[in-house]
């Protein structure tokens, strides 16, 4: 009923193969784009950039890892690093007195090679193990940046990033960062989007699915691997010097530590392995959970509901936290973007419960 | 019917040389030695484990051999990786099904047409200048394919929902997408009953005819390849004991004494 149905003949290629062929789906887009662009119209400046900025960068970076944990199926523990390596990169590049636009692609490319690297030997490996050897791409990148002045400027230090301009105009003010961040997370939106439906996303598919199968029709396996790390590594390296320019305007290497890691795992598991709408949806899940147990429980506690001690008041959301996500593994191993679809496949048919045919 | 006569002044398709391959003790395969000219039916029988799929992983690549070679329309294919084989004009089909779950029927014979696309990321990128009019191209020759297999109707299905039987014109559709002069079918009609093994036949002489192939055929029902192939060649322990057509091959001794064993008492 909401998603009609009827009427929606498609009689060219272009047309059904679009992004959302049902036109209550495009509907939905441009009205939550018009809501995203007109959000610092009616958001509170608190929320605009403490909630939903970190949100977009970090919806964005868990696009990027969905594309090489989801698409392409390889396993990725260490993308907090590569973030780090596109943020570190960046600073480093406008610090230097290059503009924005060279240092954000810069920062993209140095952490693709770098993550190619590891890459390229990790991908010999499968599964369990290739956990392990993006572990230590983690530990290693992170061993480098803490040990090297160059890079962190010492041990303990933060580094701030310089004002720049991007494309003209200059990113100072909560609103330029905000749209910054939010044109972003639509580059890194339609560029997964547009893989998922053509040859290249295809053939991580096809790669991930049966490689002996895929090898047959003609894709190098080893080859549509690296390229997977290459472009998810890129896309992480740019989310992670939109991170540092736009949320945190400042680098510390704790910022992009093993935890940071594993919350971006659990972004992609939460939300839905491959899924676009599921990196949003576990990246505000993720971000937001914690929070909102933490207010919960303090609201508790002040309430007098119940007596706890605030030692262990700060442990219990990390606890619940860990507990939801278990939960997800058990009972919806697709996540939550399985629970959309099925909400949206319900009211595909509302107010039947069966499809004719 | 003699067809041999009809093929002999053909161009030789695939032609195997003193193939041996060996794994670990076990000789898979023992100096097979086999030709075929182009458009002929060869139908490769035996009993279980006999080498016939280790013959076709060597020539496709899987288990490239230790011996002999393996030439293609004249040029050694046996030192070649398997996604490399693939560009030369052969397709395989597998024993079992070997769809991409994930992906919809379209999607996968859209893989088919891999090695004619250039898949990149920038591409993607811009698809709407870059890549949408290779992809509406491939999908029009894809399209073609799903008339000839009669696919139609499971088009936008996921290929994990459709019978099994519709799976193995999937994965048969998949081969034909990348426009093959060599199709390697490997048991096509395992596990389907008598109308679906006549309709798989039936498509595979329609693409054979609208594609002109060549087509190496594994199969266990030798009414399909009495019916359907020129030749066979029937291999046992690794070794290739008897050639030629399907009703010679069947009344040869050494075939008789492979599948059904030999006669104690010689009275």
């Amino acid at each position: 009923m909401f998603y009609r149905l009827s009427g929606v003949h498609h009689t060219r290629y272009e047309t059904a193969r679009q992004l959302w062929p049902i036109p209550a789906d495009r509907w939905q887009v441009w009205i939550l784009l018009a809501l995203a662009l007109g959000a610092p119209l009616y958001m509170a400046d608190l929320y605009l950039t403490s909630y939903m900025l970190p949100w977009l960068v970090w919806s964005a970076a868990a696009l990027s890892l969905t594309l090489l944990m989801g698409v392409a199926g390889q396993l990725h523990f260490g993308f907090a690093a590569v973030m780090a390596i596109g943020a570190y990169t960046s600073i480093h590049i406008a610090r230097a007195g290059w503009p924005f636009e060279i240092a954000l692609i810069g920062a993209g490319l140095t952490a693709a090679v770098i993550g190619c690297v590891f890459g390229a030997a990790a991908l010999r490996v499968k599964g369990l193990y290739l956990v392990m050897a993006t572990l230590a791409m983690q530990y290693l990148v992170d061993w480098v940046i803490i040990n090297v002045p160059a890079i962190s400027g010492g041990a303990q230090a933060t580094l701030q990033t310089p004002d720049v301009t991007f494309l003209f105009v200059p990113m100072q003010g909560d609103t330029a960062l905000y749209y910054g961040a939010l044109l972003w997370a639509v580059i890194v939106t339609v560029l997964v989007l547009n893989i998922k439906r053509t040859s290249f996303g295809r053939a991580l598919v096809a790669v991930r699915d049966k490689d002996y199968a895929a090898s047959i029709i003609g894709v190098n396996s080893f080859k549509y691997k690296l390229l997977a790390f290459f472009t998810s590594s890129f896309l992480g390296g740019v989310s992670g010097a939109v991170l540092a320019f736009c949320y945190y305007q400042a680098v510390t290497p704790e910022q992009f530590g093993f935890n940071v890691s594993i919350q971006l795992v659990a972004m992609v598991l939460v939300g839905g392995l491959g899924s676009v709408i599921g990196a949003y949806l576990g990246a505000g899940f993720v971000l937001l959970a914690p929070i909102f147990l933490t207010n919960a429980m303090a609201y508790a506690a002040i309430q007098g509901w119940l007596t706890v001690s605030s030692n262990l008041l700060a442990h219990i959301p990390l606890m619940a936290y860990g507990a939801l996500i278990i939960g997800f593994l058990l009972f919806e191993p697709l996540g939550l973007a399985k629970i959309y679809d099925n909400i949206r496949k319900y009211f595909l048919v509302w107010p039947f419960r069966h499809s004719g045919s | 019917m003699d067809s041999t006569d009809q093929t002999t002044d053909r161009a030789t398709a695939l032609a195997c040389e003193q193939v041996t391959r060996r794994f670990g003790g076990l000789t898979a395969l023992k100096e097979i030695d086999l030709s075929m000219p182009q458009g002929e039916i060869l139908g490769l029988v035996g009993p279980n484990g006999s080498g016939k799929t280790t013959l076709v992983n060597a020539v496709t690549g899987f288990y490239p051999p230790q011996d002999g070679r393996i030439l293609f329309e004249g040029q050694a294919i046996n030192h070649l990786k398997p996604y490399q084989v693939a560009t030369y004009g052969i397709a395989r089909t597998f024993q079992n099904v070997a769809l991409f779950k994930g992906m919809s029927v379209l999607d996968n014979i859209l893989l088919g047409r891999h090695i004619f696309m250039r898949p990149s990321a920038l591409a993607s990128l811009f698809y709407w200048w870059w890549a949408q009019k290779e992809e509406v191209a491939h999908r029009q020759k894809v399209e073609e394919i799903i008339d000839l297999l009669q696919l139609e109707s499971v088009r936008d299905e996921p290929v994990d929902v459709i019978p099994l039987g519709v799976q193995k014109r999937v994965e048969l559709a998949r081969a034909l997408a990348a426009e093959p002069r060599f199709l390697i079918l490997d048991e096509p009609m395992a596990g389907m009953n008598q109308e679906e093994k006549e309709y798989m036949v039936r498509f595979i002489l329609d693409a054979q005819e609208a594609l002109d192939l060549t087509i190496l055929l594994i199969e266990h029902h030798m009414d399909v390849v009495t019916a359907i192939c020129d030749r066979v060649v029937v291999l046992n322990n690794g070794e290739k004991i008897a050639e030629g057509t399907a009703r010679e091959a069947i009344k040869d001794p050494a075939v008789v004494a492979a599948y059904i064993g030999k006669r104690r008492d010689a009275a």
